[in-house]
């Protein structure tokens, strides 16, 4: 069984008459070891679905989901106390800011301890020495005088590795990882990634790594997801995907990506943008951006099918050559050239 | 902190020394002869007059005057009562501890009362509880509180008789002042039933000038809690599987009370200005009324010493304030 | 001359077409949309311009004259009451005269308060700040200066001290709370000034050879007048009830004037006796203040781009 199984989970905001879904029958699931990247761009309700995982979608947000285990545990059933009993303990989650990511009224030292106070107790003790030994590990340097530090003396870079260590403070069997490099300079963003996944090794975690970065996910995911407007458009084995995306949009994204634009003048890009809560086709949600849409896929909305043992939302799946197949030929409208 | 302390003190002292000028001018824009106005209606003959002025100093040079003046505050001489005669800075003495009493008591209500409606207000954003809050705290800002202490008054003692009208202590005791905190003194004195009889004098002037102080910290507290509670490190602080009470309480009070200090400081100023009302009121012998009976008989050396006196207190808690805000915002204690 | 504009068939027609892509509204309309969906700012305003209204019209709308006492009806309770006399509607106070007749007269002084105040205090209050953020240096030093020196004093304390000087009477003690809210004008003037000063218009103006008058009243001050309006709403607010306070004390406003603090200062003797003289001011001096309170709260929301949406 996996560690983490997520089927059609839905969130929804708004009214319930007209409600916006921010993440639309989307399912996932990790295993132990494994690290799924999550790729979209920003709007594609990839962060918003892993805040549902961790429970912290509040009202006026409604999320349901067939069904939503971590370890064989119903988690949209269980009693809020027994949830957050999980949440921070078993699974982590790093944030995408890590300067507002701190409460700047407390030291380092007492966020970190907090979480391991609430889940494992201990003395004060034994707590602080745990939080030496989180701070080594995530490579801060000189710890013991980081400590007592508070978060607006830190550097984006130190900061995120102190978010890292409180999100990895109990020994968590999953971590969520919600773009944890997208504010830091670049410089940092490979150093910050190498121990996320040192740190995933080591303990044979479950990692899911959020990105709006192809690249980043290349390197580090075992199996990707990718996402487009809180649908799941692709799914399947990281490698086979860069190898030959079935959908349209992975192939754009990936088409997007500079080492893929050798021998082109400018950077290819995806004209548009995610549609939003007022402008949302009627047809397939890509249609008006995608470059092989026709009127079928302006009318009408694609589901989930298996082509070639992977998971597409596409009436028309590419080949292995990048070809829509069982498109008749003459109605393309040409969305992108 | 100490540049923090010194630039503070450097906005300060200047302005001190600007009041001190105001009220010493305030005696000299007078219409009328400051030792006709002291003779009072007997009035007084020329050799004495001539005697009068040269004892006061009022015919020096009035930058000499001035600076007499300033001698004479910083040595604690805030000048002489024209009614009673004693010195105007005894007399402050005397009555300051009632209205320092009632003026904790009511800044203690306001806090009590207006925190948690504020936190509340915020949690329960936009539901009838958080409208009836915000009603109850826009009323509470518009309250003219002298007609507030009297309809307390009309409610509370002459139709239920609950508390008393008026004064600090029933006439049955007499408590010989040690620390002029009436709650404190009567504890020391052992006798039964004082203690009851002065918190039960202090309970509605303490609402009456309370309420107003109340309504902005409730208001503060709902908007600044609101910002708070929209900041990422709420959202990590649930991440970590901490129950809601605390995020709240720890990781969103915290950071919301840091404005919320600073207005609970300004509202020193209000409660001074209110205890003005309230002491009229209620015959509270404090400072207050003080001033308000020295404006009546037109002694000058007292409304002086009292507005001077006044500014003294409101500069020095503002300071207060400010190194405590300081204290509670580790980003101020460690900014050069 | 040539194209005169006929309301016609056609041209309504056309009107229509256009109205789906309309320009965006005023500035004005935009504020007042915002504005009337608040229905706490709504409910002031309609408070509002029924206390103008009764101002303005004080003479005719009240029953009797304000001062007029009549010794056969001395401190008679509202006409629900028993043993009231059906003549007053609201009763009498203790010597006579008619409280309805009062409150609504209260109503013309107290809004002649509020306007007078804050129109006083802000154009001085606009003129310094406007100055101080203009011109810097040592202008803005003293007159910031003197801004802190009064608000180290409790407003009303330093009310008291200007009136001690001045004398009591209703006039003095106008001024007083002028001179007392002057330096929320001054401040909020000076901090628009300065952060208009280094926009483009105002440094392309200046190269067009504005004149300092020119630049200060007509090209920098329409654009800070935002808040200031906000702050006048609530000025309003706080004249009525700083002039209420001081009439209480005997500073202000002297009987047989009918002010709503006045009035219950004189009907403190009857707080255990007749409800009604103290009831009856008091609640208007609420009501007023809540109604400027809430439109200014309104107006805040509704003028601030930051709110909006």
């Amino acid at each position: 069984m996996a560690l983490l199984e997520v089927k059609n989970l839905t969130v929804e905001f708004g009214s319930e008459d007209k409600p916006f879904r921010a993440v639309d029958n989307v399912s996932y699931s990790v295993d132990r070891g494994e690290v799924l990247g999550i790729v979209g761009e920003s709007g594609s309700g990839k962060s918003v679905s892993s805040l549902a995982v961790m429970g912290l979608i509040d009202f006026p947000g409604r999320v349901t989901a067939d069904s939503l285990t971590f370890d064989g545990q119903d988690l949209l059933t269980m009693s809020p106390r027994k949830r957050r009993a999980i949440t921070g303990k078993e699974i982590g989650m790093i944030f995408q800011d890590p300067m507002s990511a701190l409460n700047p009224c407390f030291t380092v030292e007492a966020q970190i301890m907090e979480a391991l106070k609430v889940h494992e107790g201990g003395s004060k003790k034994e707590r602080r020495e745990r939080t030496l030994d989180l701070l080594n590990q995530v490579g801060i340097p000189d710890a013991k005088s980081r400590m007592t530090a508070y978060p607006h003396q830190l550097s984006g870079g130190m900061s995120q590795r102190i978010v890292i260590a409180m999100a990895i403070a109990c020994n968590p069997r999953l971590l969520i990882a919600d773009e944890p490099t997208t504010a830091l300079d670049v410089t940092i963003q490979a150093q910050i990634i190498d121990l996320l996944l040192k740190l995933q090794d080591d303990s044979d975690m479950g990692l899911i790594l959020i990105t709006h970065d192809l690249a980043l996910v290349s390197e580090a995911a075992d199996r990707i997801q990718v996402m487009y407007a809180g649908q799941l458009f692709e799914s399947g084995p990281a490698d086979s995907i860069f190898a030959a995306p079935r959908h349209p949009y992975t192939q754009a994204l990936l088409e997007a990506l500079p080492e893929r634009s050798a021998g082109h003048d400018r950077l290819r890009t995806i004209p548009g943008v995610v549609p939003g809560q007022h402008d949302r086709p009627v047809g397939c949600l890509l249609a008006p951006r995608c470059r092989y849409a026709n009127d079928h896929c302006i009318k009408a909305r694609p589901d989930v099918s298996d082509y070639k043992g992977r998971d597409v939302r596409c009436f028309y799946p590419l080949d292995d050559h990048g070809i829509p197949t069982g498109q008749p030929a003459d109605q393309t409208t040409g969305g992108m050239a | 902190m100490l540049g923090f302390l010194l630039r503070r003190l450097g906005d300060i002292i200047p302005t001190f020394f600007g009041v001190t000028i105001l009220v010493f001018f305030l005696i000299r824009l007078i219409p009328g002869d400051p030792i006709l106005m002291m003779a009072g209606e007997r009035g007084v003959d020329a050799v004495r007059y001539a005697e009068l002025k040269a004892q006061y100093g009022f015919d020096q040079p009035i930058i000499v005057q001035y600076f007499n003046y300033l001698l004479g505050v910083f040595q604690g001489d805030l000048g002489k009562s024209f009614v009673t005669k004693r010195p105007v800075f005894d007399e402050f003495m005397t009555l300051f501890p009632a209205t320092v009493e009632l003026s904790l008591m009511g800044i203690l209500f306001a806090v009590c009362i207006g925190l948690p409606l504020g936190v509340i207000a915020a949690i329960k954003r936009g539901t009838i509880i958080d409208h009836l809050t915000m009603s109850i705290s826009l009323t509470g800002y518009s309250m003219p509180i002298f007609w507030w202490a009297l309809l307390l008054i009309m409610f509370f003692s002459t139709t239920l008789g609950w508390t008393p009208v008026s004064g600090r202590l029933s006439v049955f005791y007499y408590i010989e002042p040690t620390t002029g905190f009436m709650l404190i003194d009567t504890l020391l004195s052992g006798e039964k039933g004082a203690f009851t009889s002065a918190l039960s004098h202090l309970v509605l002037p303490t609402i009456a000038l309370g309420t107003i102080p109340m309504a902005v910290i409730a208001r503060m507290t709902r908007s600044s809690m609101l910002e708070v509670l929209g900041e990422e490190y709420i959202r990590v602080a649930r991440a970590k599987g901490l129950a809601p009470i605390r995020v709240v309480m720890v990781h969103a009070l915290r950071n919301a009370l840091i404005p919320v200090i600073t207005v609970i400081g300004l509202q020193v100023g209000v409660l001074l200005a209110g205890a003005i009302l309230t002491e009229t009121i209620f015959s509270w012998p404090g400072i207050g009324k003080w001033i308000v009976e020295a404006l009546n008989r037109r002694d000058y050396p007292t409304i002086q010493g009292g507005i001077l006196m006044i500014a003294f207190l409101v500069m020095s808690v503002n300071l207060i304030v400010d190194l405590l805000y300081g204290v509670i915002n580790p980003r101020i204690r460690h900014k050069r | 001359m040539s194209d005169n504009i006929t309301p016609s068939a056609a041209s309504e027609g056309a009107l229509q077409a256009i109205e789906p892509m309309a320009a965006p509204p005023s500035p004005m309309r935009e504020t007042w949309n915002y504005f009337k969906t608040n229905r706490g700012a709504l409910a002031g305003l309609i408070v509002i311009v029924i206390i103008l209204f009764l101002a303005a019209t004080a003479q005719w709308v009240a029953p009797y004259d304000p001062i007029a006492q009549d010794r056969t009806a001395f401190l008679k309770p509202p006409i629900w009451m028993e043993g009231a006399d059906p003549r007053y509607f609201l009763g009498t106070d203790a010597v006579g005269r008619d409280i309805l007749s009062r409150l609504i007269h209260g109503a013309q002084l107290s809004v002649s308060i509020g306007v007078f105040v804050v129109i006083l205090s802000m154009i001085s209050g606009i003129v310094l700040g406007m100055v101080a953020g203009y011109f810097r240096g040592w202008v803005e030093v003293a007159i910031m200066r003197l801004i802190d020196i009064m608000l180290a004093l409790p407003s009303l304390i330093l009310a008291l001290g200007i009136v001690a000087i001045l004398g009591p009477g209703l006039k003095n003690a106008m001024l007083a709370i002028a001179i007392v809210q002057l330096p929320h004008y001054v401040r909020l003037a000076r901090a628009s000034v300065v952060g208009e000063l280094n926009k483009e218009y105002v440094i392309a103006s200046q190269i067009a050879g504005a004149g300092h008058m020119r630049q200060m009243f007509i090209n920098i001050l329409p654009n800070c007048m935002a808040p200031l309006i906000v702050q006048g709403t609530l000025g309003v607010s706080s004249a009525i009830l700083d002039a209420a306070a001081l009439g209480f004390l005997g500073l202000g406003a002297q009987p047989p004037l009918p002010e709503w603090g006045t009035m219950l200062a004189e009907a403190r003797e009857f707080v255990g006796s007749a409800w009604w003289v103290i009831t009856f001011p008091g609640l208007c001096i609420l009501v007023t203040v809540l109604a400027f309170n809430l439109m200014g709260d309104g107006l805040r929301d509704a003028l601030d781009p930051k709110m909006k949406r």
